[in-house]
């Protein structure tokens, strides 16, 4: 995914939880502000570090993620979204 | 798998009316009817007491069933008592719901537990509508609200006695865009219509509608989806959207076996276990999946697929 392809589904998540903000490409991922005033970070992990796809960054604390969906759970906490309505699915092959 | 299709609408709308008509036509005879009394809205006692007569009236060979405690038992005591031969072998369920009943509650009960969910299958939900009060009742109650935002069917209930249809029509449509709408007095509707399944091209039809704060989004895919894309997304939905994806069908193919199609269906953030079919319906062999959600951003679920996608197909190798 490409930075400005990560700050469009940043954006529409922040839109999605009602949290207000603004999503920009930015040193070679994406800025954001939390409502909080504490400015966040996400940039793709380098292909060394699998299974780590992303990083959340904020000043003092940097926390990996495997994948965008723990990207998308991860950033909603840090934003104060509160916790989404986590389900499991598991499809049954015929 | 045993269909079930919900019978909801607000109180007076004119449900058990509906359903002594479709009883009455010997085709639909064979079905089981649970008046629904699951849920936290204490029940009118006065409709059921209306229904229960209505259900002892009935005499066509029907089996009728009042539920007084939780619906996913009776659901699973009706199918034993079928097997055994003790109750009719009916061919359906119908459930009738409280009229004060937001019919989530109920949807959620069918889809999640496992025991239910597998031996039947959410047919379809019916809400009736009441033509003379229902715009009123509408603006005023939320349970009435839930009810037609859900509905795969809308039924107008009482034409014959006045209002602004078209007016009342149109409120429906803000709530839900997908849903047909048809008018009948006294429940002289066919059955086939009320309880069919919903239909894809219906949900397709819908994503070209849009209302204040609902709007059906549709996904088209030409290459398969891989099984566990899918899930994830469907997951990662139900997460974050929560109660405001409201209704979420599609027709998918699987990278697995894209020769057999999955039917995919959410409810809020309640995910129906997938069912195979055994071949596509119609020559299009493409994926669709058409969510109706509220203030859900609308390249949202394209954009989630597409990255969880390429994460499951990087893995992979």
């Amino acid at each position: 995914m490409s930075p400005p392809e990560l700050r469009d589904l940043l954006a529409d998540a922040l839109a999605l939880w009602g949290v207000p903000g603004r999503v920009a490409v930015a040193e070679g991922g994406v800025a954001l502000r939390a409502p909080d005033g504490t400015p966040l970070r996400v940039v793709a992990a380098a292909a060394a570090d699998r299974p780590i796809r992303w990083w959340v960054e904020k000043p003092g604390q940097r926390r990996p993620c495997t994948s965008v969906v723990g990207l998308l759970r991860t950033l909603r906490n840090a934003v104060g979204a509160g916790d989404g309505e986590a389900r499991r699915l598991r499809v049954a092959m015929p | 798998m045993i269909p079930v299709s919900v019978v909801t609408g607000f109180l007076g709308a004119g449900k058990t009316t509906l359903l002594r008509r479709v009883l009455g036509d010997p085709a639909w005879a064979n079905s089981a009817v649970i008046v629904n009394e699951f849920g936290e809205v204490p029940l009118d006692h006065e409709l059921l007491a209306a229904s229960e007569e209505v259900l002892v009236n009935v005499s066509t060979g029907c089996l009728c069933c009042v539920v007084r405690s939780d619906l996913t038992a009776t659901l699973m005591e009706l199918l034993r008592q079928r097997a055994a031969g003790t109750v009719p072998p009916y061919a359906r369920v119908l459930i009738e719901t409280s009229g004060l009943a937001d019919p989530a509650p109920i949807l959620h009960a069918l889809m999640t537990d496992e025991a239910v969910a597998a031996t039947h299958r959410l047919q379809s939900v019916v809400t009736l509508v009441d033509a003379l009060h229902g715009a009123g009742t509408l603006a005023r109650h939320p349970e009435a609200q839930r009810q037609a935002m859900l509905a795969d069917r809308i039924l107008l209930t009482k034409p014959d006695l006045g209002g602004d249809t078209a007016a009342l029509e149109a409120a429906l449509r803000a709530h839900n865009p997908a849903a047909p709408v048809r008018a009948a007095v006294q429940g002289a509707v066919e059955p086939a219509w009320l309880f069919a399944a919903g239909t894809l091209p219906e949900f397709l039809d819908a994503s070209a509608r849009h209302s204040e704060g609902v709007a059906g989004i549709t996904l088209e895919r030409e290459a398969p989806i891989p099984a566990l894309a899918l899930t994830l997304w469907m997951q990662a939905l139900a997460e974050h959207a929560g109660a405001r994806l409201l209704r979420l069908k599609g027709l998918v193919a699987l990278a697995e076996d894209p020769g057999r199609p999955v039917v995919v269906h959410a409810i809020q953030h309640m995910v129906h276990p997938l069912e195979w079919l055994e071949a596509w319906p119609g020559a299009d062999t493409r994926s669709r999946i058409v969510l109706i959600g509220q203030g859900i951003p609308r390249h949202l679920p394209a954009r989630l697929l597409a990255a969880i996608e390429a994460e499951v197909r990087d893995a992979g190798g």
